[in-house]
């Protein structure tokens, strides 16, 4: 990928999807605490250059597809005991995500 | 890989609800993080800031408040980058301070021009 280029989306709203939990040194901006869980895209927001290159001054691209996505609570902290219903929305990069499998 | 900044789920009992002032320092270094991050300079993005202070290990970032790991990070990066040394910006701070105590005494102006 070079500089201006476009990652293309692979999610499209309503797909669910798994956060990978990749070894990547530096800034990142996927917290742990969703790292491994599944979840739903309820919206595309756009392609934005990557933190993780941002974060060593490369600015030239490539720019990549972010989603926010959201859990449901419960699988997020196991000791979750309010609305059963209550989700968390976040947003991912599209490299950070795989078709869910559960 | 889980930083030490990553703290989410941890235990960290009650959340503490009390109002803290923003300091005038705090608002400059922001503005001024801002700027040299806006679209016409790209000279330090806000994820090269957190890079920073995410890599300055535990007990450092532990010891600063939030706006003063961002002050430091910051000037971290501006002088990886050769914008500037911590021994300009030392002399550039003392310098303004003295102007700062003459002006307040009355013994004359400040002469200190703004680079």
């Amino acid at each position: 990928m070079n500089r201006g280029e476009r990652v293309p989306a692979r999610f499209e709203v309503g797909d669910k999807v798994q956060v990978l939990d990749l070894n990547i040194e530096g800034h990142i901006r996927t917290p742990s605490y969703i790292r491994g869980k599944s979840g739903k895209i309820i919206q595309f927001c756009g392609f934005f250059l990557n933190p993780e290159d941002l974060s060593v001054g490369n600015t030239g691209g490539p720019v990549y597809p972010l989603y926010r996505v959201s859990f449901a609570m419960k699988d997020l902290w196991s000791d979750y005991d309010r609305g059963e219903d209550d989700e968390l929305c976040i947003e991912v990069y599209d490299h950070w995500l795989d078709t869910s499998k559960t | 890989m889980r930083g030490y900044h990553d703290i989410g789920g941890e235990e960290a009992g009650p959340v503490p609800k009390e109002e803290l002032p923003w300091l005038y320092w705090e608002k400059k270094v922001e503005a001024i993080r801002n700027l040299l991050g806006d679209a016409t300079r790209r000279l330090v993005s806000l994820d090269e800031m957190r890079h920073g202070f995410e890599s300055f290990g535990i007990e450092k970032y532990k010891r600063y408040s939030f706006y003063r790991r961002r002050l430091e990070a910051l000037i971290d990066t501006l002088e990886i980058k050769g914008v500037l040394t911590r021994k300009e910006l030392d002399a550039e701070v003392a310098q303004v301070k003295a102007d700062w105590i003459s002006d307040d005494t009355g013994t004359g102006a400040g002469s200190h021009e703004q680079g």
